[in-house]
């Protein structure tokens, strides 16, 4: 009975907070002077209106203070109804006594009825809340923010759902540690987020990491570990947390801790896991996003690099053993005597032939992995495309420093397959060609006068485009209706933190 | 002097150089070599990979970087599989005494000799195969189109670092005549007069690149 009250006095401190201070303090305005006003009204029809039709009357202020204030204020408005009604509407009127036996009934019916709807009322709005509040979260999983500005959303959303001074959620790392990576409430400099601390000893976030389930806190006097110490010195009181399960494994926790209240009510880890569902499902989400992008980029870079030893390879390899195979056949060709025109001649068209092989396979492997782009970066390089480009290139590069290796290759084929695309289809007579790096971005656009049309899904070059700058986290369009030209237009992220989303997403995530 | 990390290549280019009345003083397989032996025995002329170990980049370049501050009397001619623009003004900058050469080039036999001999005697020369590229690459209003088919080829053989009298006997007419045609030129593309091949070269080079 006794942990009856407690919760029940718990529960209505609760729902004290769940409001804002303003809404509270009007719930007791409502609840205090609602029967009074009541009363000042009704008492000139009493005869007609009687005990019963006044005591309805305040249920309506009751029920307001309910809404606004939860349990107490309604309680209160219900007592303070009793005495204006003894007074004013219970025969004999005005004085305190009370005649018929049956209104004493009345008035105990009345005060049970008004608890009843305080609680009923209390609990459906504390219900619209979380509902309210896992839609608010829903969304914006649903808009995929970014995993951090989703964690901070969830993490207040939970703290104004419950009685809570703090609210921390946190990440389970690989060494038996955990990092806060969500944080609302003060004391601001408990947990901050970024922060780490071992699992070690019997703190909520400790237990919770061993069991997989929710775990709770009532004295912390005798909690251990590093989490347990830095909760004591906080001044905490109780804590409840939960998992936060992500395909089978415990991700991470939310917990919640109050320096004020000495126990958290009885459903608040029911409370805290319903929008623990909704994250776990954001963050397998996020991962599995997480790694097919970080898979694709690293299925690029793994081409690229192939591609970059072929062409090395060729380079080191066969083209000198060719180009010295030439010379051999010039040096024999030499000391063939000169009574032998013919044997000469065939030697010289050997070395002629090997010639043009050697100038062949140097354009193929030009083709495989441009040397110069590892050489001289982009600028260089782009203006090689557009000497050699069929179509006239107005040209406009400004990209003064070196860029990672990756994106360098991107924008080259952005630059090189447009060029193509241009002398195949467009029947142009001049290509725009802009080309420039910001600090975050390189943005590039080529832009052709011709005949427009271009149809994105044609050819494999602009699907494996699209693939290689989107693996960067990059975006491409190619746009020109009919008679119009066409322009190919990409922005690839340079900073590797914010640019490649994968890698960031999974930093967060991991 | 010659420096090249492909031993067969190096061994052949030496056994020509040989045969057409070169001394071959030695030879190196990378850069820190190749000063090394540039240093003990002063060539008149080093023929240098331009790509070579470690880093298999440019360390041809930047040996013939060292080679000219330290001795610049030494005459220079690097070698590349493929003749990029910038790498060849990096080099031309440096003065005369330098060519810029496409390693096919060398297959050439006699031509090559030449383009070596000319070097040694003060020539700057650059792969044709770089300046038809540059001189053929299409403009939306391109400067060239000023010049007569005739001043084209004239400017052609000049940014390949070709002299007066040798574009004369390219093109088979008087030095005059291909004198006149430079002084055409320059005037037309707003060129300076240059009192050296190599920096007419350079100029050339640098217009066209930029047109």
């Amino acid at each position: 009975m006794r942990q009856r009250v407690n919760a029940l006095v718990h529960r209505v401190g609760a729902s004290l907070m769940l409001r804002s201070a303003g809404q509270a303090r009007l719930a007791w305005v409502v609840g205090i002077t609602g029967p009074l006003l009541v009363a000042a009204a009704l008492a000139p029809f009493r005869p007609s209106i009687g005990l019963a039709g006044f005591l309805f009357g305040t249920l309506l202020f009751v029920v307001a203070a309910a809404v606004m204030g939860g349990l107490r204020p309604a309680l209160v408005g219900a007592a303070i109804a009793i005495p204006p009604g003894v007074y004013y509407f219970a025969p004999p009127y005005d004085n305190l006594a009370i005649e018929r036996e049956g209104d004493l009934f009345v008035f105990i019916g009345f005060i049970v009825v008004a608890a009843v709807l305080g609680i009923l009322v209390d609990q459906l709005v504390g219900l619209a809340r979380q509902q309210a509040a896992l839609r608010r979260v829903a969304t914006l999983v649903a808009h995929a923010a970014t995993a951090d500005e989703l964690f901070a959303a969830v993490t207040e959303e939970v703290a104004r759902q419950l009685p809570v001074g703090f609210a921390r959620m946190g990440r389970y790392e690989s060494d038996d540690s955990i990092t806060f990576v969500a944080a609302w409430g003060s004391p601001e400099d408990g947990f901050p987020v970024g922060s780490n601390l071992m699992l070690d000893g019997d703190s909520v976030r400790g237990q919770v990491f061993r069991t997989g389930r929710p775990a709770r806190i009532d004295n912390y006097d005798q909690i251990s570990g590093p989490l347990g110490q830095t909760a004591r010195e906080l001044g905490m009181r109780s804590s409840v947390g939960v998992p936060i399960i992500v395909d089978d494994r415990v991700w991470g926790v939310m917990a919640v801790s109050s320096t004020t209240m000495p126990k958290y009510p009885a459903d608040t880890e029911e409370r805290l896991a319903a929008f623990m569902d909704l994250l776990s499902a954001a963050i397998a989400n996020a991962e599995s996003r997480a790694e097919l992008a970080a898979s694709r980029s690293r299925i690029v870079a793994a081409a690229d690099e192939t591609r970059r030893r072929i062409e090395r390879d060729l380079h080191d390899g066969t083209q000198q053993r060719l180009v010295s195979l030439a010379i051999e056949l010039r040096m024999a060709e030499s000391r063939v005597p000169s009574e032998l025109p013919e044997a000469r001649a065939m030697f010289f068209r050997a070395a002629k032939d090997l010639t043009d092989a050697v100038a062949d396979l140097q354009e193929i492997s030009r083709g495989i992995h441009p040397a110069i782009l590892s050489k001289g970066g982009l600028t260089p390089a782009i203006k090689t495309l557009a000497r050699r480009s069929a179509v006239a290139v107005e040209l406009d590069v400004e990209v003064e420093r070196r860029l990672p290796q990756q994106v360098e290759v991107a924008a080259y084929y952005v630059v090189s397959e447009a060029l193509t695309n241009v002398a195949k289809y467009a029947h142009a007579s001049l290509v725009n060609i802009d080309v420039h790096a910001s600090e975050s971005a390189i943005e590039l656009t080529i832009r052709d006068d011709g005949i427009g049309g271009a149809d994105p899904t044609r050819g494999s070059g602009l699907v494996g485009l699209k693939d290689r700058v989107e693996a960067l986290g990059g975006t491409i369009t190619v746009a020109g209706g009919s008679g119009q030209g066409t322009s190919v237009v990409a922005r690839i992220p340079i900073d590797r933190k914010s640019g490649i989303d994968a890698e960031r997403r999974q930093a967060i995530v991991r | 002097m010659l420096a090249d990390d492909d031993v067969l290549l190096r061994e052949g280019l030496a056994s020509l150089l040989e045969g057409s009345g070169f001394d071959v003083v030695g030879q190196a397989g990378d850069g820190v070599e190749l000063l090394a032996l540039v240093r003990s025995t002063r060539p008149d002329v080093a023929i240098v990979d331009i790509r070579m170990p470690p880093g298999h980049a440019t360390e041809g370049l930047d040996a013939a970087r060292v080679i000219r501050q330290e001795l610049p009397d030494t005459a220079i001619v690097v070698l590349s599989a493929h003749v990029e623009v910038d790498e060849a003004m990096d080099l031309l900058a440096g003065g005369e005494r330098l060519g810029y050469l496409l390693k096919t080039r060398v297959t050439d036999v006699a031509e090559f000799i030449r383009t070596v001999e000319r070097i040694v005697a003060g020539a700057a020369v650059v792969d044709p195969a770089l300046v038809r590229e540059l001189v053929s690459a299409r403009r939306r209003r391109d400067p060239l189109d000023v010049l007569s088919p005739r001043e084209r080829e004239v400017l052609g053989l000049m940014a390949e670092g070709a002299s007066n009298s040798g574009i004369a006997g390219r093109i088979f007419v008087s030095e005059g005549t291909v004198e006149k045609h430079v002084r055409s030129i320059l005037g037309k593309l707003d060129l300076p007069e240059s009192e050296t091949d190599h920096r007419r070269v350079l100029a050339v080079l640098k217009y066209l690149e930029a047109r």
